[in-house]
């Protein structure tokens, strides 16, 4: 369906009731924020810091809270429907990726009930950020995967693809403010999706890297490519596919919670035993279990890359670890 | 300054037996980055630079580096790290020495006399960032960008760091071997960031930061890269007791900067570190810049400048201040 | 706020004078606020900026720490240590905005009760101003 830019802000009071998530620049980095009644978010922006995996997979979440010394548990009632608002491709087909793993022994019920609870509205990327590389690793700038309805903005109208029944609903619930498509308007998406994908300057070959990451265990790239790693949870923090947590209950009197947070395979307490004994002591091996869960676990149990080539790790690292670089260097190794 | 020369002194200092490895700059994957080079040969010192660019404080690899037990039989490695510093950089490593965090005997100093850094930040702003190398220079009094072959010069007030303008010391204070000419200290300018928090009132200021501290994802980047956190056990860290909890909010993130910004009163020299690579552009430096005033104004201290200092939280005068006491 | 607001305080007390100062106001039948829950440290010197942020975060409004008077600390230095640092801290907390009147430092001798009635008195009275600090609490019972 077509929706014309001037009834942008109409189609967003259409979805109030709802919790509604949009990205704002919030005086420098551009981060996703609650809606306020009646404010219409403005969509340029090339992506958040922060990825929205927090939809589904808060930093901090609580499993249950419990009184010290009784046997009862007190679940969390997780029920408010949420729609994220200009969520880009590539941090959507994290969330199908990471999905994968949370159905995967045990159905985790905090992610697939959030993932039920949420609509997510994509925005492709015209303008892909310098360090966008989606294309290398299986997604693109108008990918669908992990979302329920795409906005393609061409111009001066949103072309509005409905991916599920959540979609569809939205659709819906707006059908009078939208106008069919026409052949014009596929064009259109055509031209600008294909515009989209030749802007994305950096590029990786990333074919037989998961099959001859393990044969590279003891490569000496990984000292290399890992001698100016601080040990900071930047690039896991902000990766969009990183879901490594951490459980811990926290007390307050005899009042308690179990809650899980984000822990990252860079800090040093994060393999260290009880014993005080760290089956990864240096920054090198927890380098090399990065690249290697994202391109060689990962695809072994779930035939995908845990990278969607967002960029974020590549941006933001303060010592310019470059993943795209890292991976050039292990084909070369290869 | 001169690379070629930087690479010759750089390619003789760790051809020297007594030398590990050199830690410098090199050109970092695309566009202004900047990233730190861990030379070991002739090879990889050709690689070196110095430029407007090269902000990071290299001092904090020094303690950064993982003591790993030395496996029976062998010799533990004694040879010395080469490290290439600015002034603020230099101040670390006195700090380092005044707190015994590092031997001078492990390390040989190559000081870079600095005429001040850009901030990358300012620079993406005006001048987006390229796939392409974009090569970065001081010339005459301001700097000149090479965007693929164009020429664009700026002027050193549009592009200069924060730190920069309010650094005291652009020359090494501690260095085995100089290299180029020293420069002349510039007029410093005000602190505007740490006045602008102090133009507010409590109420403001408690709103300010509760801005602030509720973006931090505590990534813990601040901490890492500051060369003078490298406790083996931090207290932040700490599960019993948790003094500061694992959950991310606002409550615990300002417990974690208030505790962070205080284990470095007495201590910060102002590199800026901390502030370059929050992810989220929490402005970490008013924090310290306002303790190091206050430790300079009231308490007549002044970190990382001579290395047989005392430590300025580890002693104390007998005539410190006292006038909050009831 | 509440017209029945009665602020919490956490002290810190030195084990050998104002602990001591604090029981001799009590065995000399002086009347002082109640609000105060005394925890007692061996030194001032061993208070830790990070106690005071978790008494702030677990409910007091206002905090104390008292100890020797300069000269007469037990370790000989404790004392003078504490200053420094904790000048720091309430520079810092200042600047974060955590309101001045939280957070105070005292000297209290084994031998003063009446000074040490003062001390909280004067603690409880700005606390009492300063209000509660809710903004600042653990929100780990929260979901």
């Amino acid at each position: 369906m077509l929706l014309n830019k001037d009834k942008w802000p109409e189609f967003v009071g259409r979805l109030a009731g709802k919790k509604l998530l949009a990205p704002q620049s919030g005086g420098d980095a551009v981060r996703f924020a609650p809606v306020s009644d009646g404010e219409v978010p403005m969509l340029d922006f090339k992506n958040t810091r922060v990825p929205p995996k927090q939809a589904l997979f808060p930093q901090t979440e609580t499993m249950y809270r419990f009184q010290l010394g009784t046997e009862e548990i007190e679940l969390p009632q997780l029920d408010e429907e949420t729609i994220w608002l200009g969520v880009r491709p590539c941090d959507a087909r994290a969330m199908a990726i990471v999905e994968k793993l949370f159905r995967w022994d045990i159905d985790d019920p905090y992610y697939l009930k959030r993932r039920e609870l949420t609509t997510l509205v994509g925005l492709a990327c015209n303008e892909p950020g310098l360090n966008c590389f989606c294309p290398s690793v299986g997604g693109g700038p108008a990918s669908t995967e992990g979302l329920d309805l795409l906005m393609i903005d061409l111009d001066d109208r949103y072309l509005l693809e409905a991916i599920t029944p959540k979609g569809e609903a939205l659709l819906d619930v707006t059908g009078d403010l939208l106008d069919e498509v026409k052949a014009d308007a596929v064009k259109e998406k055509e031209k600008v999706v294909s515009a989209a994908e030749k802007k994305i300057k950096r590029t990786v070959d990333t074919e037989g890297v998961s099959a001859g990451l393990p044969g590279l265990w003891e490569d000496p790239l990984w000292r290399r490519v890992s001698a100016a790693c601080l040990g900071c949870g930047t690039c896991t923090y902000l990766c969009p596919t990183c879901h490594c947590f951490d459980i811990q209950d926290e007390t307050e009197g005899f009042e308690a919670r179990r809650c899980r947070m984000w822990d990252s395979c860079m800090f040093e307490e994060y393999t260290v035993h009880t014993s005080g004994h760290n089956p990864r002591p240096t920054r090198r091996e927890r380098t090399r279990n990065r690249i290697n869960h994202k391109y060689s676990y990962y695809v072994d149990k779930f035939a995908v890359t845990a990278c969607v080539g967002c960029g974020r790790c590549v941006n933001l690292c303060p010592v310019n670890i470059d993943i795209i670089e890292i991976l050039r260097q292990v084909k070369e190794a290869l | 300054m001169n690379l070629g020369q930087l690479r010759k002194i750089a390619a003789e200092v760790v051809a020297r037996e007594d030398v590990k490895y050199l830690i410098g700059w090199k050109q970092g994957s695309y566009g202004y980055r900047i990233a730190p080079g861990f030379v070991e040969d002739a090879a990889g010192a050709a690689e070196l630079i110095f430029s407007p660019l090269c902000t990071a404080n290299l001092a904090t690899y020094l303690t950064l580096v993982e003591k790993l037990p030395v496996p029976r039989g062998q010799e533990a490695d004694k040879r010395k790290v080469a490290l290439m510093v600015k002034g603020c950089d230099s101040r670390a490593v006195t700090q380092l020495l005044v707190e015994k965090g590092i031997h001078r005997d492990e390390v040989v100093v190559i000081g870079c006399p600095c005429p001040g850094m850009v901030d990358p930040a300012l620079l993406t702003e005006k001048y987006p960032e390229t796939e392409e190398t974009v090569e970065v220079k001081w010339s005459g009094d301001g700097f000149l960008l090479n965007r693929s072959g164009e020429e664009i010069k700026v002027p050193r007030d549009e592009l200069l760091a924060e730190k920069c303008r309010l650094c005291r010391y652009p020359n090494p204070v501690i260095s085995d071997i100089l290299l180029g000419e020293a420069v002349e200290p510039w007029e410093l300018a005000e602190d505007n960031g740490v006045a602008e928090v102090e133009g507010k009132d409590v109420g403001g200021r408690w709103d300010y930061w509760e801005e602030q501290f509720a973006k931090c994802v505590r990534c813990y980047s601040c901490r890492n890269v500051c060369p003078l956190c490298y406790c083996q056990d931090c207290i932040l860290d700490r599960l019993n007791p948790t003094w500061v909890n694992r959950a991310v909010n606002f409550s615990e993130n300002t417990s974690f900067h208030i505790a962070r910004a205080f284990h470095l009163a007495g201590r910060c020299i102002g590199c800026g570190e901390c502030e370059r690579v929050c992810p989220v552009n929490i402005p970490l430096g008013r924090l310290n810049r306002k303790l190091a005033r206050e430790v300079r104004d009231k308490y007549g201290f002044e970190p990382g400048v001579d290395p047989e200092a005392e430590p300025f939280q580890a002693s104390f005068k007998p005539d410190d201040p006292g006038d909050f006491i009831l | 706020m509440s017209a029945d607001y009665e602020p919490n305080i956490v002290a810190f007390l030195c084990n050998w004078c104002s602990y001591a100062g604090a029981d001799l106001a009590g065995t000399s039948r002086v009347h002082y606020p109640a609000n105060v829950q005394v925890i007692r440290v061996m030194c001032s010197g061993r208070v830790n900026p990070l106690y005071v942020m978790n008494a702030l975060q677990q409910g007091a409004d206002g905090v104390l720490v008292s100890g020797c008077h300069p000269g007469d600390c037990h370790y000989m230095e404790g004392n003078f240590r504490a200053r420094r640092r904790l000048g720091m801290l309430k520079s810092l907390m200042e600047f974060v905005g955590v309101d001045p009147r939280r957070f105070h430092m005292s000297w209290v001798s084994a031998s003063e009760g009446h000074k040490w009635k003062e001390v909280v008195e004067k603690t409880v009275e700005d606390a009492r101003e300063a209000g509660p600090f809710e903004g600042f609490r653990r929100q780990q019972i929260d979901w």
